[in-house]
């Protein structure tokens, strides 16, 4: 090759890196333009809500808290009695013991009252078999809570037995150690109802940090900012990307996913799909591409929900390590749900889901980190050859970190307007130190989680969930 | 001078892109600190808000239990007019008219009898009535509402046929609205709406109608034979769960008809009000659709069944006894040992496969 072709090849490499950078942006910029709009529609919307109706009717819907659990002795006590205090009429919970090493099991029956009973379970999907049964209280007042103990399968299995045990229509799915608000399941429940031509099929919650809250027998009393930087950057992530990411993908009716901290499902759609996959790390993202999938071949007209109210707080890693161990698995997650459903990526058979939410997640979750890395590395080839203009080099990392400490405003701003959460004087101020800290903070670490979640995924197969050391949200 | 002379010359010589990203830079860091400054703005402007509106609060409910305190026979004696005229100068903008509103609403939802009342008068006396009264004629779907909302709360019901207006707004949030002040306020009678409605009441908003029509005294309703009719799919489905509310065995005959109906959903619904009368003629009918019927219609008769049976029927259960769907066959079973649990125990003796053996080893313990 001569030294033209070289600079032709370089040339093109240039654009392409431009290209994809400037997209990047440009659909971070239309994405908040449409949250904007999504978020005032829904403030509107609801300001003349009346949920006490919906709360004392017998006659709503009625809805199943499935909690999987595996190892949270610590706090699970504590935590099934924050989800028994709902004030929904219409609910029961189901904590699913998966085959958990401690005396999580013990702890319930002993604080709950609970004794053995004989359940007919309807084996709709397939899972692990019970280990010691099945609980019921024998004290009314935890008569809403069932307690099952199986064997060792993983989240997915766990979260399925509870769709095979569930008598409700509704089912939401959650991680045993959130905190849910008191009023989070007639605020989750609304979307399935209010719809008069089209099906919802599930709809999900916004999850906020709970890291230094002040929060008393299960209950939030206060809402403080945590005084680590990588948590405060954590909510900051959190706050870009529900209040401006999913609230415009909502608004599209694209959502791809819905954390499986906090979901709820109508319980029919669940099954019919097969349930969760027990064999993904993303189990939350694969059922919803999946019921997704299913309703566009079904010709289904159908939407995937949000609800932006702050309704579910739960502990957030406090340390790289459980920070990077957790990016890793959402990575590795990611790029097993878009391998397997890769046949609706750029199909227009698929609508909105195949040209549009799959292509999204494809090039700026999915490849997002390895276009990154390339770029590091063909930056570092560049520097060691002498070939970079470092007065251009740096105009373009200035320009991209700006935009980033931008956007994080502007998501800190659609906060203060919508929910205003972080109310106390000097809160706003810390914020913004670390918006400017965020991209040194946060971003390499989550980075190298997704560069170590791709080796993983292709390189280290057995990888499954990996445990989060929990420190519990009781003060 | 000579620095910003050189600045300006090296922008000059840069190429297009370097300077569009150098007027970008200078552009964003403008936005952020605006930004930055706004927030601030916001942040402190929001706190004060709060401040002011808790003060407020307790202000304007202060002078609310004067007012409904200091009550006589007259219609507004001399103290409440005080305390109207300071709460009418004080109600001049948007924010505190609000605030104000909140406050009779709270009030409203812990009293009731001639203290409501008396609510009720203080938002005429005040004017307020007229400020809602003008939302209705806005453009704004929110307005509207709101409008409508409060007219609603404080029980206005001369303004009736303006609010019909929007009973068919193309704005479902509007809809709703109406529909909650024709019931709240005109209870049964107000259901008249369900006669010319063309869209759809949606799930929602059909348990918030029937939770406020619960709270009535008067609980006479009129004949729901033509709404069961309806060519609307979900006014029948509400007329069938008023029918279960309220005990209509009178239209039983109309029920029989929509088993028919070309609806899943609402033959489903009806199944079930049926099995809550006991109706053993619908049995006949669903016997002779279960072929053809959905796998929930055929749990729903089936639990049906479970309180009608008949031996008459044993034949038809005993044949759905091996059935695919898992609590079809559960409910089959289960009716079957209420039966003739001989016939219980040699299905047992012959089960193959290792789920009916779970099912037949429940039933006999349960």
């Amino acid at each position: 090759m001569d030294s033209s072709t070289v600079r032709i090849i370089l040339l093109i490499i240039h654009y392409l890196f431009f290209i994809y950078a400037f997209s990047v942006v440009a659909s971070y910029i239309l994405l908040a333009i449409i949250s904007a709009i999504e978020s005032f529609h829904y403030m509107k919307k609801n300001s003349f809500v009346n949920y006490n109706e919906i709360l004392s009717s017998n006659i709503s819907p009625s809805i199943s808290i499935i909690a999987p659990a595996y190892n949270e002795s610590l706090n699970i006590v504590e935590n099934v009695r924050s989800l028994l205090s709902n004030h929904y009429v219409n609910y029961d919970v189901i904590v699913v013991n998966d085959g958990s090493k401690d005396d999580s099991l013990d702890k319930l029956i002993e604080a709950y009252d609970l004794v053995k009973i004989d359940y007919l379970i309807n084996p709709q999907i397939k899972t692990q078999p019970l280990r010691n049964g099945i609980f019921k209280s024998t004290n009314p007042a935890f008569e809403k809570l069932i307690v099952i103990d199986k064997e060792n399968g993983g989240k997915a299995d766990a979260l399925n037995f509870g769709l095979n045990i569930s008598n409700n229509q509704y089912v939401v799915c959650i991680d045993v150690d959130c905190l849910l608000l008191e009023d989070s399941l007639q605020k989750m429940i609304k979307p399935f109802l209010e719809v008069t031509d089209s099906k919802v099929i599930a709809s999900g919650g916004v999850i906020r940090i709970a890291n230094s809250c002040t929060i008393k027998e299960g209950k939030l009393l206060d809402v403080n900012l945590p005084k680590k930087f990588i948590e405060i950057s954590q909510i900051l992530e959190y706050l870009r990307s529900f209040l401006l990411g999913r609230m415009a993908w909502s608004r599209l009716n694209g959502l791809l996913v819905i954390s499986g901290a906090f979901g709820m499902f109508e319980k029919k759609s669940a099954i019919a799909v097969g349930g969760y996959d027990t064999n993904t790390v993303g189990e939350d993202m694969e059922i919803i591409v999946r019921m997704r999938r299913h309703m566009e071949e079904q010709k289904v007209n159908y939407k995937v929900a949000y609800i932006p109210d702050p309704l579910c707080w739960t502990e957030a890693p406090d340390n790289y390590k459980i920070l990077i161990s957790q990016r890793n698995r959402w990575t590795r997650g990611t790029i097993e749900v878009l391998k397997k459903h890769r046949k609706i990526g750029f199909n227009p058979k698929y609508n909105l889901l195949g040209m549009l939410s799959y292509p999204y997640w494809f090039f700026y979750e999915r490849l997002a980190p390895i276009i990154e890395v390339v770029g590091i590395i063909y930056f570092i080839i560049l520097v060691t050859l002498k070939n970079v203009r470092w007065d251009y080099a740096f105009a373009f990392f200035l320009l991209a970190y700006l935009f980033s400490v931008f956007f994080t405003i502007v998501a800190i701003l659609s906060e203060e307007l919508t929910y205003h959460q972080y109310k106390k004087k000097k809160t706003g101020f810390k914020l913004i130190v670390a918006t400017f800290l965020e991209p040194f903070i946060l971003h390499p670490a989550i980075l190298f989680a997704a560069i170590k979640g791709n080796i993983d995924y292709y390189f280290n197969k057995k990888l499954k969930w990996g445990e989060m050391k929990r420190k519990g949200l009781s003060n | 001078m000579i620095d910003f002379q050189h600045l300006l010359a090296y922008f000059e010589q840069l190429p297009l892109l370097v300077k569009a990203v150098w007027i970008l830079i200078g552009l964003l860091i403008i936005f952020i600190i605006l930004l930055i400054f706004y927030l601030k703005y916001l942040r402190g402007y929001l706190r004060k808000k709060e401040a002011i509106s808790k003060m407020l609060f307790t202000e304007y409910e202060a002078n609310l239990i004067n007012f409904l305190y200091s009550q006589t026979e007259e219609e507004i004696n001399e103290e409440q007019q005080i305390i109207v005229d300071k709460i009418k100068t004080s109600i001049t903008n948007k924010f505190k008219r609000k605030i104000f509103i909140s406050v009779m609403s709270k009030l409203k939802n812990d009293i009731s009898g001639e203290m409501a009342d008396s609510i009720n008068n203080l938002y005429i006396k005040t004017n307020l009535i007229n400020h809602s009264i003008a939302k209705l004629k806005s453009n704004k779907w929110y307005v509207i509402t709101a409008g409508i909302k409060e007219l609603n709360l404080f029980e206005i019901t001369n303004v009736f046929e303006q609010v019909k207006k929007h009973e068919n707004h193309p704005k479902q949030e509007v809809r709703n609205e109406v529909q909650l002040y024709f019931v709240s306020l005109f209870h049964f009678k107000g259901l008249d709406f369900l006669n010319t409605l063309k869209s759809s009441i949606s799930e929602w908003n059909q348990i918030q109608l029937l939770e406020i029509l619960q709270k009535f005294d008067d609980q006479e309703i009129s004949d729901i034979t033509p709404w069961l009719k309806s060519g609307n799919e979900s006014v029948v489905l509400f007329s069938l769960k008023l029918a279960k509310i309220y005990n209509q065995f009178q239209i039983i005959d109309t029920l029989l008809e929509l088993l028919n109906h070309q609806s899943k959903i609402i033959r489903l619904k009806t199944i079930e009000v049926l099995n809550y009368f006991q109706v053993n003629e619908a049995k006949k009918i669903l016997k002779n659709n279960f072929k053809n019927s959905s796998e929930d219609e055929q749990i729903a008769f089936f639990q049906m069944l479970e309180n009608t049976v008949e031996i008459a029927d044993e034949e038809f259960i005993v044949l759905n006894t091996k059935h695919v769907n898992f609590q079809v066959r559960v409910l089959a079973l289960k009716i079957l040992k209420r039966l003739n649990n001989e016939k219980l125990l040699d299905l047992k003796n012959n089960a193959a496969n290792d789920e009916d053996k779970l099912i037949f080893n429940y039933l006999e313990n349960n």
